[in-house]
C-alpha cells in the first residue's frame, strides 16, 4: 500500500520536538530510522498525520562510557550499537543483541531508542539491556525522568511514553564485579529473520558462589519479560548444569508464548528452556573470566 | 493532502532538487523522479534488499528511507558504481564469478558488498554473509557472491572482457572454441551496472498506473458493485468490473479454461480480482479501489483438498458440472500389474507424505505495460514473462485481437522458476485499461499480491507403496497423490500428470500404479514450480527408498545403483529414455562426498544422505495442439560481416539461455562469442519459441539456433568457396575464418565472405526451427505428459547439522553430479545448480504458505515466508559427468529443473542419519524435529544417539 500523506518536521531542539509532540497528540509520530514506522504505514498499522523528525537532535546520537558505565544515545544506530567496541567491552550482550538485528541495511537505519519504543515483542536489545540493569532516560514538555527499562514497556507496542514523550538515551550502570552476560536467541533461518524466542542473562559470581542473577525473555510475551522466580532460585548456588537446568525449566513455566507463524507456544517454550540454559552457561562462563 | 517540499539530495556526485511528496521514499525518488532505475524494488518492506544503495557509505534499504531524511546526505547508487567507463572491480568480479543470474538482486547486492569493502577490503566469507544477509537472491548465486566479494582486487585496473575467468571451471573436454567454456555470461555487463530494463523500469511519457481490487472473502457471490465513487475521484481515468471485460474463459491449459479477467458472478478465493482502476498515480489508483462498493453473498468455503471431495462440499465451480466434486483432474494409469509386483516382493513398504506449498518468489514482482498504437488497433505489451508466446496468444483469445496486431515484449525477468509461465490479470487488464483510456497502463503486483495470484508449487498428499527383493530390487511401485489446486487450474492438469510420469525415469519400475486427483479449493491457484510436480514424490520415494534400504541391511547407493535406469530405455509409462549416465553419477558422487566414511558414522546430530533426481529437456507437445516447430531462431549477418544479430523469441529469465544460446550460434558460425547480439524478445521481431518452462530452451531452442547457423554457414560457405575455387563442402568456419579443413592456411576472413555474400544477393539470413521427434509416449490418456527428447539424471549428497535440543538444521555441504549431456557453459550449469540446491533446501526446511483462517495466506510477504539467504549457503562441489545427447545441440540436455529433484530426498535422508527422525511431512521445521526425537525415545530408542 502507498503511504498515506503526512507532513514531515524536524525541529531543531529536543524541546520543540516535544512541544510539537504534546500539541499534535495521536497525530504526530517521531521518525528516527523508519525501518517499523514506514512498514507498519505500508501495512495502516500506523496512521500518524505528521512526522516529527528526530536526526536534527544530535544530542540524542552516540555512544560514550559514562563512569563505568554506558550511555547509548536513542538515536544511535544499531549497527553502531553492535560495532562499538566500548559496548563489547562493557556489556557483550547488548552487542550481539543489536547485531542479530536484521540486515546490515536495516541496521544502518534503525536506532536502538526505535527498537525501544516501537516495542515489538520480538524486538532484540530491550531483553539484553534489562539484563544488565538498563534505565531509559525519558524527556517530555514537563522535563525528562528514568526508569527501569522493564517498567518501559507495558504490553506489545505499548510503552509508558506520554503523550509528547521522547526518548533520550538508554543507560547502563557498571556492571558487577565478577559478572557475565549472554544473549541467545533463535530464528527459523540464519540471515535476517525475527526471533522466535531469545534470552539474555547475566550472572555474578562471589566466591564460586552465584551472589545474583537477571534473566530476561524476548518474543515469548507482550513485552520483555524479567523472569524473577527463575532468576531466584540461582541466588547462592553454585553453578551446575543441573542448578542451570532447573532454571531454564522455570523460565519455560514463565513465558507467556504465542502461536503464530514463527513457531507454535509449545515450541517457543521448548525453545526458551533450551537458550536459557545456553544463555546461563555463556554468562557464568564470562563470569568466571571476569577481569576488571 | 499536503504540500510537496523541496528536497536536496546528493547523488552519485551530483546535486539534485526535487519537489516531493513527504511521504516520497528515497526509492521512488530515484526511481521515479530521477529515472536512476538500476535500484530495484522488490518488497517494498525492507526484506529482499535489492533497494540497497549507500548513504554516506552505509548500505540502506532505500524503500524504508523517507527522501527527505536523505537531505544532505551522499547517496551512491548502481549507476554510481563505475567511474569513467570503467566497471568497478566488484561489477567485474561478479561477472568473472558468474554471480549475475536473473540480475534483479545484482544492484542491490553489489552496493551492500561496496559498503562492506569500504570499512574492510579484504573480508572474510563469514563477513560477506553478515553484511549481504539482507540481499535475497532467488536464484541463490550465493556461492558466486561469496568468491565475488572475497576475490574483487583481483580485477582492479582490469578491463572486462567475456574471456572465462581464470578459475572457471570445466568439466569436460570438447573440441570446440565456445560451446564448453566458461564464457561470461551475455547480459551480465548490463545487469552489474543497472542497465538491464526490466518491465517496471520502461518509462514512457503520460503513462497511467493501473490497480486491481481482489476479493476480500474466499467464496462469494457478487451482489452488486458501485464504481461510481471511484469514477468521480480526480485523477482517476479508468475502473474496470467483470461487466466491462470478455465473457471469454481462459487458462493457460486448453483443457481446463476456467479463469476470467475479473470476477463476474464469483469469487473463489481471497484475492480473486474483481475490479481494476487506472490513475494518475499509484496513490490515487490505490484511493480509487477503496471506494470501489462490493456486495458479496459470502458461502461457505473450504481450504483443503481433502475436505473439498467430502460429500456437500461448496461447489466451487457449479457453472463447468465437470468439475462435480470439485474434481478438476483425475488420472489413472497402471502400466505392469502391481498386486503381482507386491506378491513377488519380499518387502512391501507403504508411507503417507506430505508437501508444502511453496511460493517461487521471484525477486522480480510481475508486471506489465501495455500500449495501443496504429489507429489504435495494435497493442504493444511489454510483460515479465516466461512465455511470450503462451501470453501473446491468451491476450488474442480473450481480447478477440488476432495475434498479428499484438506485440508482446519480453524486457529483461528477476527470475520466474514457473510463477511467471501463463498470463496474468496485469497482463489483460493493463491491455484493456489502456485502449480505454488512451494512454500507456503500466501495473505491477506488489509482494503480497505476488502471493495472492500465486501459481507456486501444489501441495500434495501421497501414498506411496513400494516392493522390494530382498537384494533392493524394485518390484512395484503405487503411488496415489492428491493435489491441492487451489480455485483455478493454471497448469494444474500437468502437475497432475507430471506428478505420476517421472517417478519411472530414474529406477526401473516393472509394475507402476498411479492415481492422481487434482483438487478444487478456495485458495489461490498452484501451477508450475521448478520440477514441476515431481519435487515432492521424488522426495516421498528417495525417503522411502532408504527407509526400506535401512530395513533390508543394504546401502542406499547400493540400492540405487541396483535399480538406476540404463541409455536407450523405454520406461514402463513408455518414455524413451535415450543418454543416460545416471550410473555415473551415483559412483562420482558417493567417491567424492566420502559416503564410505561417513555414512552411519558421523557423531551423533551429524549426518549423510543421497538423493536422486532427473527431469524433461523439453516438453515433447506443446500445451495446446499445434503443428509449429517449437523452437525457431533467424541470424541475420550485419552487412559488413563484423558480427550477426540472434533472432529467438527465448526467454532468458536469470538461467542463462541467452548466453548458452549465443554461445551455440557462435560456434556453429565459427565466429567468436562477442560477434553475436542477442536480438530482444519482441513477437514483431523474433520468431516463435515455446518459452522458459519444462527446462526446454537448451535443448529445443539450441537446436533451432543451430540450424539457423547452419543455414547461414552454408551461404557463406559457397561464397567462399567461389572465392577459393574450392567445394563448399570442404570448407569449414572457425574464430572468424572459412578455410579448407585440410589446409587451415587457405581460407578467408569469415567477415569478408559475409560482405561478398551480401554485395551479391543482398541480406544474409539464415532461418532453423526444431520440433521434437514426432508420436512421443504411449497410446494412453496423459501419454503425452513427461515425453522428451531426453532426460537429465543427477545424483546428490547432502551433509547436515541438526542442533538435536532446537531440531534446527544447517546443511553443511552439498555433493553433485549430473548428466546434463554436454555442457555448453560450466559457470552458468553450476551456478544453475547451486541455486537449485539452495532454493531446494529452502523448500525442505523453511517455506511455506500458511493459510489463515479467512483463507488468506498470513505469512505473504518475505520476512515470515523465508526464503534461504546467503548465510544458508552450504558448502557446495558439483559437476557434470561425461555425456552425450544425440538429440541435443552439441550434445546438450537440459539442467535448470532436473537439479532441484534430488535435494529434497538427500537432505531428508541427511538428517535422518543424523538424529533418527524422519520427517514425512514438510517442510521438515525445528518443531517437526523435535517432536520426531521425543517420538523416538518414547518408541524405545536411546537418547542422544544412533539405534
Amino acid at each position: 500500500m502507498v503511504m498515506p500523506d503526512f507532513t514531515y518536521v524536524r525541529p531543531d531542539t529536543l524541546t520543540d520536538a516535544c512541544a510539537l509532540a504534546a500539541r499534535l497528540g495521536r497525530d504526530g509520530a517521531f521518525i528516527a530510522g523508519g525501518t517499523e514506522l514506514i512498514p507498519d504505514f505500508h501495512r495502516a498499522r500506523e496512521s500518524a498525520r505528521h512526522l516529527i523528525a528526530l536526526d536534527h537532535l544530535a544530542e540524542l546520537r552516540g555512544i560514550a562510557a559514562d563512569g563505568d558505565g554506558l550511555c547509548i544515545g536513542a538515536l544511535t544506530t544499531v549497527a553502531e550499537v553492535a560495532a562499538s567496541p566500548l559496548v563489547r567491552a562493557r556489556f557483550v550482550a547488548l552487542a550481539d543483541a543489536a547485531r542479530a538485528i536484521g540486515s546490515a541495511q536495516i541496521r544502518s537505519l534503525a536506532t536502538i531508542g526505535g527498537n525501544f519504543c516501537r516495542a515489538v515483542s520480538c524486538a532484540d536489545t530491550p531483553p539484553a539491556a534489562i539484563a544488565g540493569e538498563a534505565r531509559v532516560r525519558l524527556a517530555g514538555v514537563s522535563g525528562t525522568r528514568e526508569l527501569a527499562a522493564e517498567a518501559f514497556f507495558l504490553g506489545a507496542r505499548r510503552t509508558a511514553l506520554a503523550p509528547g514523550e521522547v526518548m533520550v538515551a538508554i543507560t547502563l550502570p557498571a556492571q558487577p564485579a565478577s559478572s557475565g552476560t549472554s544473549y541467545q536467541r533463535f530464528s527459523r533461518r540464519k540471515g535476517a529473520a525475527l526471533a522466535v524466542a531469545a534470552v539474555a542473562a547475566r550472572v555474578t559470581l562471589a566466591g564460586g558462589r552465584i551472589a545474583g542473577a537477571r534473566i530476561v525473555l524476548g518474543a515469548v510475551s507482550p513485552a520483555p519479560l524479567l523472569v524473577t522466580l527463575a532468576s531466584a532460585m540461582l541466588v547462592n548456588e553454585r553453578p551446575s548444569a543441573t542448578l542451570f537446568a532447573g532454571a531454564a525449566e522455570q523460565c519455560a513455566d514463565e513465558a507467556l508464548p504465542i502461536t503464530d507463524v514463527r513457531g507454535s507456544a509449545d515450541f517457543r517454550r521448548e525453545l526458551v528452556r533450551v537458550l536459557a540454559r545456553r544463555a546461563l552457561d555463556e554468562a557464568a562462563a564470562r563470569a568466571a573470566e571476569w577481569r576488571s | 493532502m499536503s504540500g510537496e517540499v523541496l528536497v536536496r539530495l546528493n547523488i552519485n556526485g551530483e546535486d539534485r532538487s526535487l519537489a516531493l511528496a513527504p511521504n516520497t521514499t528515497l526509492l521512488a525518488a530515484l526511481r521515479q523522479h530521477l529515472g536512476l532505475t538500476g535500484t530495484k524494488k522488490g518488497c517494498g518492506t525492507g526484506d529482499c534488499g535489492a533497494c540497497t544503495v549507500q548513504v554516506d557509505g552505509q548500505p540502506v534499504n532505500s524503500c524504508l528511507m523517507l527522501a527527505v531524511a536523505a537531505q544532505g546526505k551522499r547517496i551512491t547508487t548502481i549507476e554510481g558504481l563505475s567511474h569513467d567507463g570503467e566497471l568497478h572491480p566488484l561489477q567485474q568480479s561478479f561477472v568473472k564469478h558468474g554471480a549475475v543470474q536473473c540480475g534483479y538482486c545484482t544492484s542491490g547486492a553489489l552496493m551492500a558488498s561496496k559498503a562492506l569493502i569500504e570499512r574492510n577490503a579484504t573480508p572474510s566469507h563469514d563477513e560477506i554473509k553478515e553484511a549481504l544477509a539482507g540481499n535475497l537472491c532467488r536464484c541463490a548465486t550465493y556461492p558466486r557472491m561469496l568468491k565475488a566479494v572475497a576475490g574483487w582486487k583481483e580485477f582492479e585496473g582490469q578491463p572486462l572482457d567475456a574471456k572465462p575467468h581464470a578459475h572457471a571451471e570445466r568439466d569436460q573436454q570438447r573440441d570446440h572454441d565456445v560451446v564448453g567454456h566458461g564464457v561470461t555470461r551475455y547480459d551480465s555487463p548490463d545487469k552489474v551496472t543497472g542497465r538491464a530494463k526490466y518491465t517496471a523500469d520502461i518509462q514512457l511519457p503520460d503513462t497511467v498506473v493501473g490497480k486491481i481490487l481482489g476479493s476480500p472473502i474466499a467464496h462469494g457471490l457478487l451482489k452488486r458493485i458501485d464504481v461510481s465513487k471511484a469514477r468521480a475521484l480526480p485523477g482517476v481515468l479508468a475502473v474496470i468490473t467483470g461487466a466491462d471485460v470478455p465473457d471469454e474463459w481462459y487458462g493457460v491449459s486448453p483443457a481446463r479454461e476456467d479463469e476470467q479477467i475479473l470476477a463476474k458472478e464469483r469469487v473463489r478465493y481471497v484475492g480473486d480480482e474483481v475490479a481494476a482502476v487506472a490513475a494518475v498515480d499509484e496513490a490515487t489508483a490505490e484511493r480509487a479501489l477503496a471506494l470501489i462498493e462490493v456486495e458479496y453473498e459470502e458461502l461457505p468455503a473450504v481450504f483443503d483438498p481433502v475436505s473439498a471431495m467430502a460429500p456437500g462440499a461448496p461447489v466451487i465451480h457449479p457453472e463447468k458440472p465437470r468439475y462435480a466434486g470439485n474434481i478438476n483432474t483425475r488420472v489413472d494409469w497402471h502400466f505392469g500389474d502391481v498386486e503381482r509386483g507386491f506378491a513377488e516382493a519380499d518387502l512391501v513398504r507403504e508411507e503417507r507424505f506430505v508437501g508444502n506449498r511453496t511460493y517461487q518468489s521471484p525477486m522480480e514482482p510481475h508486471a506489465a505495460l501495455a500500449r495501443w498504437e496504429h489507429h489504435g488497433d495494435r497493442l504493444t505489451l511489454w510483460s515479465s514473462t516466461q512465455t511470450p508466446h503462451y501470453l501473446h496468444r491468451s491476450l488474442s483469445r480473450v481480447l478477440g485481437v488476432p495475434m498479428g496486431n499484438i506485440r508482446v515484449i519480453r524486457p529483461a525477468v528477476g527470475g520466474g522458476f514457473g510463477a511467471k509461465a501463463e498470463a496474468t490479470p496485469l497482463d489483460f487488464c493493463a491491455a484493456i485499461l489502456s485502449k480505454m483510456t488512451g494512454r500507456p497502463v503500466a501495473m505491477e503486483y506488489t509482494r503480497e499480491e505476488m502471493y495472492r495470484h500465486f501459481r507456486g508449487r501444489h501441495k500434495q498428499y501421497i501414498d506411496l507403496k513400494i516392493g522390494l527383493k530382498k537384494d533392493g530390487t524394485i518390484t512395484a511401485a503405487e503411488h496415489k497423490v492428491v493435489l491441492d489446486g487451489g480455485a483455478y487450474t493454471s497448469y494444474g492438469v500437468i502437475t497432475a500428470y507430471y506428478a505420476g510420469s517421472m517417478l519411472p525415469t530414474l529406477y526401473k519400475i516393472p509394475n507402476y500404479k498411479y492415481e492422481g486427483t487434482r483438487v478444487y479449493t478456495n485458495l489461490p491457484a498452484s501451477g508450475a514450480f521448478r520440477g514441476h510436480g515431481v519435487p515432492q514424490p521424488r522426495f516421498a520415494f528417495e525417503s522411502l527408498l532408504d527407509m526400506m534400504a535401512g530395513e533390508l541391511g543394504i546401502d542406499p547407493f547400493e540400492i540405487r545403483l541396483r535399480n538406476a535406469m540404463e541409455p536407450n530405455t523405454r520406461t514402463g509409462n513408455a518414455l524413451d529414455v535415450s543418454s543416460c549416465e545416471f550410473i555415473a553419477t551415483l559412483e562420482r558422487a558417493r567417491a567424492t562426498s566420502g559416503w564410505a566414511e561417513k555414512k552411519g558414522k558421523l557423531p551423533w546430530g551429524k549426518g549423510i544422505g543421497v538423493g536422486c533426481g532427473g527431469f524433461v529437456s523439453g516438453a515433447g507437445y506443446p500445451i495446446y495442439r499445434s503443428d509449429f516447430p517449437h523452437s525457431n531462431a533467424m541470424i541475420r549477418v550485419h552487412e559488413d560481416g563484423t558480427g550477426v544479430t540472434l533472432h529467438i523469441a527465448a526467454s532468458e529469465i536469470g538461467q542463462g539461455s541467452d548466453t548458452v544460446l549465443v554461445q551455440i550460434a557462435a560456434e556453429e558460425l565459427g565466429v567468436p562469442y562477442e560477434w553475436v547480439w542477442m536480438a530482444d524478445c519482441d513477437t514483431t521481431i523474433s520468431p516463435l519459441d515455446l518459452g522458459s518452462y519444462s527446462s526446454r530452451v537448451t535443448l529445443m531452442g539450441g537446436n533451432a539456433v543451430k540450424m539457423a547457423a547452419q543455414n547461414v554457414t552454408a551461404q557463406l560457405r559457397e561464397v567462399a568457396a567461389r572465392e577459393l575455387g574450392c567445394d563448399p563442402a570442404a570448407l569449414t568456419a572457425r574464430d572468424g575464418r572459412i578455410f579448407v579443413k585440410e589446409h587451415p592456411s587457405v581460407g578467408i576472413d569469415w567477415a569478408d565472405a559475409a560482405r561478398l555474400a551480401f554485395s551479391r544477393k543482398g541480406p544474409v539470413v539464415g532461418t532453423g526451427s526444431y520440433s521434437p521427434p514426432k508420436k512421443l509416449g504411449g497410446e494412453f490418456r496423459g501419454g503425452t505428459v513427461g515425453t522428451s527428447p531426453a532426460y537429465s539424471f543427477s545424483t546428490a549428497v547432502a551433509e547436515v547439522t541438526v542442533d538435536v535440543e532446537t531440531g534446527y538444521v544447517t546443511v553443511d555441504r552439498f555433493t553433485d553430479y549430473s548428466d546434463a549431456g554436454t555442457v555448453i557453459n560450466p559457470v552458468t550449469l553450476h551456478g544453475q545448480v547451486e541455486g537449485a540446491i539452495i532454493m531446494g533446501l529452502g523448500e525442505m526446511l523453511l517455506e511455506d504458505t500458511v493459510v489463515g483462517a479467512n483463507g488468506a495466506f498470513v505469512n505473504a510477504n518475505l520476512h515470515d515466508y523465508l526464503v534461504p539467504t546467503i548465510c544458508e549457503t552450504p558448502e557446495i562441489h558439483t559437476a557434470a559427468v561425461e555425456s552425450f545427447e544425440p538429440r541435443g545441440p552439441f550434445g546438450a540436455k537440459e539442467i535448470g529443473e532436473g537439479s532441484m529433484l534430488p535435494v529434497f530426498g538427500a537432505i531428508a535422508n541427511a538428517i535422518h542419519d543424523a538424529c533418527g527422525v524422519r520427517v514425512t511431512e514438510l517442510p521438515i521445521t525445528p518443531e517437526k524435529i523435535l517432536r520426531g526425537l521425543k517420538e523416538r525415545v518414547a518408541a524405545g530408542a536411546p537418547a542422544g544417539a544412533r539405534a
